[in-house]
């Protein structure tokens, strides 16, 4: 058994501050009006946890101070531990900033230890998130020593090594209550060891059975099962912004942490969305709404971050953001395209063709890029349609019709009981008749010809065989 | 390799008269007396060629058996003067689940770009704008980009001022299918008049 544990030592300011670049000063305040824990850019100014806030905004007048928000920090673990699901299918949470993943499996599929750990810390340190991973054979062993970040290495190969690594800890590294801290500092024991050292009944009589049992599971004596995290069927993820955003074009930054999000979100349900709705938060007036659509569904953020670039260069924002949020609730299963047996085998192909069409879209409107299908009607008006491209039709080829419809029948001149258009038509001899439509609200009686203009033309005209008769042009053959 | 292979692999040079053999190969177009005209025995690969007809809808009956024949990636359509009718594509084999047409208007020459650069399009079709040098030049230059075949629809009034496309044709419809008269092309000479038969 391989656990690792991901400790967000600050997630409280992560929470708030991963939606702003890093140069911001920013804290979070405690109900005490004291700092409970601040970013970089606020330390530069010599903020300290355990500040006054008072104090601290006379260090620095940009500070901002948020109150902690529990609920957003919750809602945040849950929302990694669906992108952990990408690495392993066994997340856990462990309140109140730690996931647990059972990575026994996942070691060899990601090239091993060491580089598993690369990839989880680099896509948590992408998503905005400070985080101390450690690699241990028992999911307790594993959070106390993320938690105390002490010991040789966040690799604990086995047992032995982990408890060579909890040994010189203090007791106070295995979060014990404060009673129970008292009694055995009480007892003379000040490091893991010497409590590990003691004989277990007796330890047992004296702390009560539930902390023996925890020891053991730490250790791995006892078995300590994990309740799996079930990741919801939807994505929906918010990032309030520190300070107001007046640019759309400053939003992408956020935009693209919450991409990243969804994108590991996807990736663990093998899932890929065509739909995205995006929210647009104001203070003082109604939410911008925009939604992105692709051909295709697609989980990579990359290219949802190209489609979102296309529709936030020409959005105006009617007032600064506040909020951002997103949701995809519409999975579809993702089919991976199948890899070439010879790789550079197929140069030209057309994998690119929905990423291209999203872009244009996304350009130029989503109507603009339509798709042409057939409908097995005689009717020449009701033999296509307009489609989402890419969708396969069925219905009749003709050969012998014009490559040109016009999208209304244009009346013809008649003189000397022949059409004229520019001069008169010359009729071919072939005729053929459509009559039909008889059952809805369109019927059609024409004869078709097909005619040839004085300038050479072959065009499709008509006689009306109904109502007021007369000559219509209908196509060109261009 | 010597220099003469060198220059003629590259697009972008105007080389008055090459031999046919060193020409890059042509896509067919379908019609063997216009395979035989053009130099490279068919519609000279990822570059623009200009047709130039009366109405903006002459000419397409011309490009199509080509495109038929490229069926492993898409078809782009922007701006056409009216909508393609859907049964006669299919009938003359083009494959409608890989066409898409594109209402660009202004921006059609931005569309054609990233269609062509894309590299996942066969061919883009393109109608109307306005078009001066550098703008062509770039249509050019995608089209290389991408491999792609780019047809740009003009009227014969454009014919007057040059062009980058390495390949101009005059379309005229008649009874019996096309007049073709090729205005320019590179490596080879322009002036043949050519009569075709309306394809499909």
């Amino acid at each position: 058994m391989f656990w690792l544990a991901l400790y967000l030592p600050h997630l409280p300011l992560d929470v708030l501050g991963r939606a702003c670049a890093d140069d911001l000063p920013l804290a979070i305040g405690t109900q005490a009006e004291r700092i409970l824990s601040c970013n970089p850019a606020a330390a530069a100014h010599g903020i300290r946890p355990g500040l006054k806030v008072g104090a601290a905004r006379a260090l620095c007048a940009q500070l901002r101070v948020q109150p902690r928000r529990p609920a957003a920090e919750r809602e945040a673990l849950e929302r990694l531990a669906a992108w952990l699901m990408r690495f392993t299918s066994l997340v856990s949470l462990a309140p109140p900033r730690s996931l647990l993943l059972d990575v026994a499996a996942s070691l060899r599929l990601f090239g091993g230890a060491p580089s598993l750990l690369g990839q989880v810390g680099e896509g948590v340190a992408a998503l905005g998130y400070q985080g101390r991973l450690v690699l241990a054979p028992t999911p307790l062993g594993a959070l106390v020593m993320a938690i105390r970040q002490g010991g040789d290495g966040p690799i604990i190969p086995d047992g032995p090594a982990l408890r060579a690594a909890l040994d010189p800890l203090p007791l106070a590294a295995l979060g014990l209550r404060p009673r129970e801290l008292d009694d055995l500092t009480a007892m003379g024991l000040r490091r893991v060891a010497d409590l590990l050292r003691l004989p277990r009944a007796g330890l047992r009589t004296r702390l009560g059975p539930r902390r023996v049992d925890w020891l053991e599971r730490l250790l791995g004596e006892a078995p300590d099962p994990r309740l799996p995290f079930t990741p919801p069927a939807e994505y929906h993820g918010c990032l309030e912004l520190p300070a107001e955003v007046e640019l759309a074009s400053a939003l992408v930054f956020p935009c693209r942490r919450l991409l990243a999000e969804l994108g590991g979100f996807l990736l663990g349900r093998r899932a890929g969305v065509q739909r995205l709705d995006w929210h647009l938060g104001h203070a003082r007036c109604a939410d911008t709404r925009l939604h992105l659509g692709a051909i295709e569904p697609l989980a990579d953020p990359e290219r949802w971050l190209e489609l979102l670039r296309g529709h936030l260069e020409q959005l105006d924002l009617p007032a600064p953001v506040r909020e951002i949020g997103l949701a995809a609730t519409e999975l579809r299963p993702l089919n991976p395209a199948a890899g070439d047996l010879f790789p550079g085998c197929a140069a030209a192909d057309a994998s690119g063709g929905p990423g291209l069409l999203d872009r244009l879209r996304a350009r130029l409107g989503p109507d603009a890029v339509c798709g042409l299908a057939l409908v097995a009607d005689h009717r020449p008006e009701y033999a296509w349609r307009w489609v989402e491209p890419a969708e396969v039709s069925c219905g009749i080829p003709r050969a012998d019709r014009p490559l040109w419809l016009l999208p209304q029948p244009q009346p013809l001149a008649e003189r000397a009981g022949r059409p004229w258009l520019d001069g008169v038509l010359d009729l071919g001899q072939e005729r053929e008749r459509i009559d039909t439509g008889w059952w809805d609200d369109h019927p059609v009686a024409r004869d078709y010809f097909v005619a040839t203009s004085r300038r050479g033309e072959r065009l499709w005209v008509y006689r009306e065989l109904k109502g007021r008769g007369g000559w219509y042009l209908h196509g060109r053959f261009g | 390799m010597n220099l003469q292979q060198l220059l003629a692999r590259r697009t972008d040079l105007w080389q008055g008269q090459v031999a046919r053999e060193l020409a890059p190969a042509g896509v067919p177009t379908g019609l063997a007396a216009l395979d035989q005209a053009l130099i490279g025995g068919g519609w000279p690969p990822g570059s623009l060629t200009e047709l130039l007809g009366d109405r903006p809808g002459d000419g397409f009956g011309l490009v199509l058996p080509a495109l038929a024949r490229l069926q492993s990636r898409w078809l782009v359509l922007v701006d056409p003067p009216l909508p393609p009718f859907a049964p006669a594509l299919a009938a003359r084999g083009v494959a409608l689940e890989r066409l898409a047409v594109v209402s660009a208007g202004a921006r059609g020459a931005w569309a054609a770009e990233q269609g062509l650069r894309s590299g996942a399009c066969a061919a883009v079709l393109l109608w109307g704008g306005r078009w001066d040098d550098t703008a062509l030049r770039r249509l050019q230059l995608a089209a290389a980009t991408g491999d792609a075949l780019a047809f740009l629809f003009r009227d014969p009034d454009a014919a007057r001022a040059p062009s980058p496309a390495p390949l101009r044709l005059r379309v005229q419809p008649v009874p019996s299918g096309y007049r073709v008269t090729v205005l320019k092309q590179r490596g080879g000479r322009g002036g043949a008049v050519l009569s075709l038969p309306a394809a499909g």
